[in-house]
Parts: structure tokens; C-alpha cells; sequence
């Protein structure tokens, strides 16, 4: 099916009653996924500065709320909107399916997130101009197709095919009912321009190079911020913490990021990360090996965001095809 | 807002509200909390080894280890070492606080039974072990002859005081050697490390299991000793130790290699351990 | 390449070879054009990956932090700014001067705004200086406090609010800071009323008046907060505003600078302005 360009606002008035979208967006010149004003719709956003990952995984989370006065009473948030994500790209889409491991697998259901996902649906747009940092395609993604999005809309100059790829996709694609006309559209094949060495085999042989030299020199850069782990749209470590207001309060959740040296430390001040080079290993081994040997997949999906963002430049994908030199 | 009352057992991440029903001073800084549901039950139901997340409203939040259970209550030992197990300290009897658990995998209580048992502890590691020890003494005839090693930094600094001299002496077939680092005017028994002892002590591996718990050091050099002593890396046990937030294997930060700590662990054999990344 | 990288080069391979520094710091290539990174150069060899252009951007200076209390003598190759963070950290007691052997680089063909506004082009200490001494400008340092002064106090509040609640507090522009280099920052505190880990507007306006007071009067100018920023929030307008507010309290200040001057909030004389008490 078919969906004319010009078409496309009133496609989504028509579902706007029923969701809230979240459109790629700018505001203060930072782009990022925002609700939907009902105002034009911007589709050269190539990846937004920040991921979408907040839609499901906010910054800060309120958790639950306690009096601790007299007696103690604790109150859980409960939230479920239902949610439209439009315009979202195949490498964070990819994400997506990283954090739904990370958070709905493996013995315990993260109900923050569980609750947020089952009222969240997806229309990915494939992309036909990738930015200059993106390498999804070196990292086994397709940047036009988004497999896990429930729709997928595939540009062409003047309108988007309408691939509704689940049984939620389907029942959205219905409701732009006589908007949709019949017809397939033809894009050429996309390619990133960086590319990286990345194979099949690099998780298990940088699982055997924990004590490699190459640490020494690879994070020597780094200035140990957060801006990586802030950018990058699998990232999904955090923090619990409290806000108090006299006797009340309030537990939240918050990012967090292992490239901190707090983030690591004990009680009694032992840290099993005491430097950038131990921090910087870890997520990197994290992205290319640890999490393929825990869920099967990378937790990189190329989008090139730490590259384009790390203040000093560090660039994940030299350090892939250094390994990929390396000789075991 | 959804009323706690009826809600949140499906969320592991909200704590459930809690009564510390009694305080037992162990030594100068480190004391026993019993702990109970508000209507006077057993928060859940924990094996020996496994963790549980202990939060004071408006302090914040730890893990500690579970160190017994009863019908109707667990018991944590916990040492003071940052903010909040200094609040935890000063709590009395009849405080809320709120607990989540159980986490952690335990320890193997079945591959253990049938062998001989030595327990290894140091300091506040006696904590994690008493579990085990407990329920190797109540299911006694599972068990074959079981040894308990401990050691503190003096004997003000010894854990369970009436377990390690009173209940525990007493039971059949068990033996429990105890020595500190630095004697007072009154201690008479034994003065030295951890390992040098277990090594003078000279165990035969033979049809038995190793589990060591304390300090890091104490635990790398145990090990070792252990190694030397003929024991197979897969039948000696420890626990680690990591920062933990979440307890679910979610949050990240207590990963060694791709393994959770909260989740994976805290218990290991050393073989396993062998198959981790250094980064302890 | 140009005169001055081939120099620097050289340069470089020499202190190596004789032994005068254990490695150098300067910048090398990535696989973009306008992006370099710090480099780290131990092997004669490897002189090569030093590179000299307009993307040189980052500051040096804090990585000699990483082997503050090692033997031997660390080369850093210092521009203008990288040679007052390098007083900035002496003076700060963070670094022995001996330690260091300072590879001098005047330098005026920066195209970031901040450089506009600079006012020391050419190192202001330095081993040996590669290159030749370029022309100082005269430069308004403080043009855009100016706007930001001209605004109402209901404007600038909310011209603060808006580019706080961008932050994602990555500390990104702590942790560049050559002035930023307490061992352990009050904002890693873990202790419930402190400064709040929550991502929130009042929290991170909370960590950005922080920020600009505890390094306000030890500030070198060189804008790395604001560079480094992944939200584009202009942090050093911040600490322009105390700079320029020092500089009509207490005169003409600049810090930085090899005259042995203790930061001015340091200090106490009986001169001192004091009609803002």
C-alpha cells in the first residue's frame, strides 16, 4: 500500500485521538523525539542527537512514592499511554530489540518498562541518507528495513509504501483507510559510507583479549563523561536514588553510565574499575562481546552517535578494525 | 497511583514494607537485623547464599547477604561501612524498612550433599555462610563430617559469638576452629591468618567441599592454599562481591564479563570463576 | 601537511630519541577531516600520527593527570590555552613544572567561536616554541555577557531554564575542565539532599551554578565545556558573566597566566570590593 507524502499529516491526524505520537523533532537545537504538535511534519532528520531510547527508558523514572513520618506507605506509579512512535530509524529500532531483552528476559520483567512497551508502537521510516557516522550495515542492519517496527514505511520522492509488518501495524494501516492506495515503491539500495570490519567472530575473539595490550592505548583519550553511553541508543544502565522532601519521598530510577568512576565503586571504596582504560574495556567488550554471549546480538547498532558526540573523538569503529588486525 | 497494598508483587523493584523485629550486636560495628512482613510472616522465602535488597525510606538502598531464616523471619548481619548501613545501625527494634528479594543464585545445596563439608569465612564473610552452615546442620544427615574455619581481626571482631563456641561445638560431627590476627590479654586460642591456619589445619580433599567467604584478599589466598592442598577448582565455592542496584540482572553495573553478579551469582566455584574476566 | 606539523614532527622524534619526555601528548587524525584526537606518542616511529591543523582542538592539558605521580618527564604540546591549563594545574598543585616539557604552539587559525574571542595566541610558557610568535588581537572577551546582561530578569531566567533542561549531566564539560580537578567532585557524592543524580531541570541548574562557581575565578577561557557539550548549552557564557563581574570588582584578571597570581576569590585584601554584601 501506498501513502502519498502529502497525505501524511492527515494520516497521522487520523490516529492522533487515539495515541500520542512522538515525532523526531528539534527543540533549543537539539533534536530528539517529541510529541507531535500537529504542525508539519520534518522528515530530513537523519538520527536524531538524542535516541529514542527515553520513550521507554525516561532519564528519570519515578519508581514509587513513601511517607516515612509516622508510618511508612510507599505508592507505586502506574503509567500506560498509548503511544505512536513515528519516524523512528531501523538502527534504533534495532535498539529497541536489545533494550527488550535487556529488560523483559533472563527471570525478571522490568515492569517500568514492560508497561511502557505493550502501549508503544513503532513506524519506522528505512533510511535512504544515511549520516556520515553511520555504519549500521557493517553491523548486519539493513538501513532500509526495520524488521521489528509494526509498520514500516519506505520513502520514495512523493509518497511512502505502507509495510504493515504486525497485527498492531495492520490495524493502524486501517485506520488511514482511503489514503492508502495500491502500489509499491522502488528505492535503490542504501549504503553507509563508514564502514567497519566488524564479523561474526569478533565477539569471541575480543572475548579472549580481556588482558590484550590494546586497552592500554584504546581509552587513553577518553575523558570519562557520560556523552557515549548518553547518546548511544542501546545504552541501558541506571541508577536507583531517592528525593526527599521532609518526611516524603520519592525513589527513582536515573541513567547512568559506566564510563563514571562512581559507578562501580563499593561502600567501603574498593572499585573493580579503578581506571578509564578498565571503564572504557568494559563497554566496549560490553557492546561486542558480553552481550552477544548473554542475548546473541550486538549491543551496537552502528548508529554512529559516539562517534559523531565523544568530545575527544574516540571512534568505536577504528577500534573494531583494530581488533579485527589483531593476531591471536 | 495504584494502592502498594495490591499491586506491586509483580514489580521486583518496589520494595516490600518490612518490620526489623530484633537487633543483635555481634561485634562493635557490625550487628544482626531480624526481619519480618508487618503482620509478623517470613518476607519470602530464600536458599542459603541468596541476597536480599534492604532499603531505609529516604536513606537508600543495599544488598546484603541473607544470613538464617527462621518460620517466620531472615536475618541479616551487616557490617557498617558507608551511609546507610551507619542508619542501619542506628535503627531499633519495631522500624520499618523495605526489603526485596530473594536474588542471587544460592549456593548448590544439593551438589554438596553427601560430602564433607569445610566452611572458610573471614570477618563479616561469616555472614553468607552461617546460611549454609545452618541448613547443613539441620538436615544434618545429608551432610558427612563438616568443618568450620574462621577468623576475624581479634576476637572482639568474631561474628556469631554463641554459634562458632556454643551451638555449633555441640553438634555431632562438626568441628569449628576459630583464630584471629591479633589476640587480646584474654584469647587463647589459635593467632593467625585465615589461610596460614587452613593450611596448617591440612585438609585432604577427599570426597570434600570447600566454601570460602570473606575479605577478596582472604578468599585469593584461601583459594590458592586450597589448590596447593589438592583440591579440584570445581569443588571449591566462594561469593563475590560487586556494587548492585537493581538486583535483577538490569542495571548494569555488576557485571564481570558477561556474567551478573546479582543474577549469575554471588556464588561460584572457582573453575567458573577461572572462565571470568580478572576484574573483581 | 604544513611547515609547523613537519616541524612538530621532528620535533617530537628528537625529545623522543634524547630521552627528554617519556611520550608526548599532541593531536592525531580520525577517519573525518575536522576531527582530531589526543595522541599519545611514545615511539619515535609514531611521530608521524601527530598532526597540525585547524582541528586541533581539545585540550591537553588535564591528560597529564593520568600519570600525575609517574618519574620522567611528559611533552605536551601547548597552544595558548593548553599552556595556562597547564599554570591552571600547577598553580592548582596538581602538576610539578619540572614533570612537564611544554612543545609550544602559536596558534590562530582556529574557526570555533570561543577562539574569537582569545586573547593569548601563543603559549604563554613553553620548553621550545615551534613555529614563530603570532600577532595577538585585541578581542572583546566579554561581548556576549553583554547580551545576556542586556536581558530582563525574568528573560535570563528563563534563557537558563530552557538550555538546562537540556542537559543529559554526561559532566562532559567537568571532566574537560583543566580548573575541574578535585579527585573526588561533590556532584559523585552518593548521599540523598546532595546534589541529586535525577535528571531534572532544578537539578541540573543546581549543577551548573555549581560548576561555574567552583571554577569561576580559575578559569582559563579556553571554552572546552562549551565545546564538548552534547546539548549545545553555551556553559561558558556562565562563567564569562563571574569573569567579567571579577573584573570590575577586583580590576583587570585573567588567570592562567605564568605571574603567580592566586585566584582572586582566594585571596583577601582589605581593598576588596565588598558593595555587593
Amino acid at each position: 500500500m501506498k501513502l502519498l507524502k502529502k497525505d501524511l499529516k492527515e494520516a497521522l491526524r487520523l490516529i492522533s485521538d487515539d495515541f500520542e505520537l512522538l515525532l523526531p523533532g528539534e527543540g533549543s537545537g537539539v533534536s530528539r523525539f517529541a510529541l507531535w504538535d500537529g504542525g508539519d511534519i520534518d522528515l530530513s532528520y537523519g538520527n536524531t542527537q538524542l535516541p529514542p531510547k527515553d520513550i521507554l527508558f525516561p532519564h528519570t523514572e519515578k519508581m514509587y512514592s513513601f511517607k516515612c513520618a509516622t508510618d511508612v506507605e510507599v505508592t507505586e506509579e502506574a503509567e500506560a499511554k498509548s503511544r505512536i512512535v513515528f519516524g523512528i530509524r531501523p538502527c534504533d529500532m534495532r535498539a529497541i530489540e536489545c533494550m527488550d531483552k535487556v529488560f523483559l528476559e533472563k527471570g525478571f520483567t522490568d515492569s517500568f518498562y514492560s508497561r511502557k512497551r505493550e502501549h508503544t508502537l513503532f513506524i519506522a521510516m528505512g533510511c535512504t541518507n544515511p549520516c556520515r557516522t553511520c555504519f549500521c550495515d557493517s553491523m548486519g542492519l539493513t538501513p532500509g528495513d526495520a524488521p521489528a517496527a509494526d509498520i514500516l514505511l519506505v520513502e520514495s520522492d512523493d509518497s511512502f509504501e505502507v509495510k504493515a509488518q504486525t497485527q498492531r501495524g495492520k490495524e493502524i494501516a486501517e485506520c488511514f483507510g482511503r489514503l492508502l492506495t495500491d502500489g509499491k515503491v522502488q528505492v535503490s539500495k542504501v549504503s553507509c559510507a563508514l564502514k567497519t570490519k566488524m564479523s561474526d567472530d569478533l565477539p569471541e575473539k575480543l572475548s579472549g583479549m580481556f588482558e590484550h595490550p590494546i586497552w592500554d592505548e584504546v581509552g587513553r583519550a577518553c575523558i570519562g563523561c557520560a556523552t557515549c553511553t548518553y547518546v548511544c541508543p542501546t545504552c541501558y544502565c541506571f541508577d536507583i536514588s531517592l528525593d526527599n522532601h521532609g518526611s516524603e519521598g520519592v525513589s527513582f530510577r536515573c541513567w547512568d553510565s559506566c564510563m563514571f568512576s562512581d559507578y562501580t565503586r563499593m561502600a567501603g571504596g574498593h572499585n573493580p574499575r579503578p581506571t578509564k582504560k578498565e571503564r572504557v574495556r568494559n563497554r566496549y567488550m560490553h557492546k561486542l562481546s558480553y552481550f552477544n554471549e548473554r542475548y546473541g546480538s550486538a549491543l551496537c547498532v552502528g548508529c554512529g552517535r559516539c562517534v559523531e558526540k565523544c568530545p575527544a573523538n574516540l571512534d568505536i569503529t577504528e577500534f573494531i578494525d583494530k581488533v579485527a588486525e589483531v593476531r591471536l | 497511583m495504584i494502592d502498594h497494598s495490591c499491586s506491586c508483587e509483580d514489580n521486583p523493584l518496589i520494595p516490600k514494607i518490612c518490620v526489623v523485629s530484633d537487633v543483635i550486636e555481634e561485634t562493635p560495628d557490625t550487628k544482626t537485623f531480624r526481619i519480618q512482613t508487618v503482620d509478623g510472616k517470613k518476607p519470602f522465602l530464600p536458599k542459603p547464599g541468596q541476597l536480599a535488597m534492604i532499603s531505609i525510606f529516604g536513606v537508600g538502598e543495599a544488598m546484603f547477604s541473607i544470613t538464617a531464616q527462621g518460620e517466620d523471619y531472615i536475618d541479616s548481619a551487616i557490617k557498617k561501612v558507608g551511609v546507610l548501613t551507619e542508619a542501619l545501625h542506628s535503627i531499633s527494634p519495631g522500624q520499618k524498612i523495605g526489603v526485596r528479594g530473594p536474588y542471587g543464585n544460592g549456593f548448590p545445596i544439593e551438589g554438596l550433599e553427601g560430602f564433607d563439608l569445610l566452611f572458610v569465612g573471614g570477618g563479616i564473610g561469616l555472614a553468607p555462610l552461617r546460611s549454609l552452615i545452618r541448613h547443613s546442620l539441620e538436615n544434618r544427615k545429608n551432610y558427612g563430617h563438616i568443618d568450620i574455619l574462621y577468623g576475624a581481626r581479634s576476637p572482639e571482631d568474631l561474628v556469631f559469638k554463641d554459634d562458632l563456641f556454643e551451638n555449633w561445638t555441640k553438634q555431632p560431627d562438626t568441628i569449628v576452629h576459630v583464630t584471629v590476627d591479633k589476640a587480646d590479654a584474654v584469647w587463647d586460642g589459635n593467632v593467625g591468618f585465615v589461610p596460614a591456619y587452613l593450611e596448617e589445619l591440612a585438609f585432604q580433599p577427599r570426597n570434600r567441599k570447600v566454601i570460602v567467604c570473606g575479605p577478596p584478599i582472604m578468599i585469593k589466598y584461601c583459594s590458592e592454599s586450597l589448590v596447593r592442598m589438592g583440591f579440584d577448582k570445581k569443588d571449591v565455592i566462594t561469593t563475590l562481591e560487586m556494587r548492585m542496584k537493581c538486583g535483577i540482572g538490569k542495571c548494569g553495573r555488576c557485571n564481570i564479563g558477561s556474567k551478573y553478579i546479582c543474577l549469575d551469582g554471588p556464588v561460584f566455584t572457582l573453575s567458573e570463576l577461572d572462565d571470568l574476566p580478572d576484574e573483581k | 601537511m604544513n611547515d609547523i606539523e613537519t616541524k612538530l614532527r621532528e620535533t617530537v622524534k628528537r625529545l623522543l630519541a634524547d630521552h627528554t619526555v617519556r611520550y608526548v601528548i599532541g593531536w592525531e587524525a580520525t577517519r573525518f577531516e575536522d576531527k582530531t584526537r589526543p595522541a599519545f606518542i611514545s615511539d619515535s616511529a609514531d611521530t608521524d600520527r601527530l598532526v597540525w591543523n585547524k582541528y586541533c582542538v581539545s585540550s591537553l592539558a588535564k591528560y597529564a593527570l593520568d600519570e600525575q605521580h609517574s618519574e620522567g618527564k611528559i611533552g605536551i604540546c601547548v597552544r595558548g590555552c593548553d599552556s595556562r591549563a597547564v599554570c591552571r594545574l600547577i598553580e592548582d598543585k596538581q602538576l610539578l613544572r619540572e614533570n612537564l616539557y611544554l612543545i609550544g604552539l602559536p596558534c590562530d587559525d582556529k574557526e570555533m567561536n570561543i577562539c574569537d574571542t582569545c586573547t593569548h595566541r601563543n603559549p604563554v610558557i613553553y620548553d621550545e616554541l615551534v613555529g614563530e610568535p603570532v600577532l595577538e588581537r585585541q578581542a572583546d572577551r566579554f561581548a556576549m555577557v553583554g547580551l545576556m546582561e542586556a536581558m530582563s530578569a525574568d528573560e535570563r531566567y528563563s534563557f537558563w531554564e530552557s538550555n538546562y533542561s537540556k542537559c543529559i549531566r554526561c559532566y562532559a564539560c567537568r571532566n574537560i575542565c583543566p580548573a575541574c580537578n578535585c579527585r573526588a567532585c561533590y556532584a559523585d557524592q552518593e548521599r540523598v539532599g546532595w546534589q541529586g543524580k535525577q535528571m531534572n531541570t532544578a537539578q541540573n541548574q543546581i549543577y551548573g551554578l555549581t560548576r561555574t562557581y567552583h571554577v569561576g575565578d580559575r578559569c582559563i577561557e579556553c571554552g572546552e565545556c562549551e565545546r564538548v557539550c552534547p546539548m549545545m548549552i553555551p556553559v561558558m557564557l556562565q562563567t564569562r558573566k563571574m569573569l567579567k563581574d571579577i573584573n570590575e570588582m577586583f580590576g583587570d584578571y585573567e588567570c592562567g597566566l605564568p605571574d603567580g597570581r592566586a585566584p582572586v576569590l582566594g585571596e583577601y585584601t582589605l581593598g576588596d570590593a565588598d558593595d555587593f554584601m
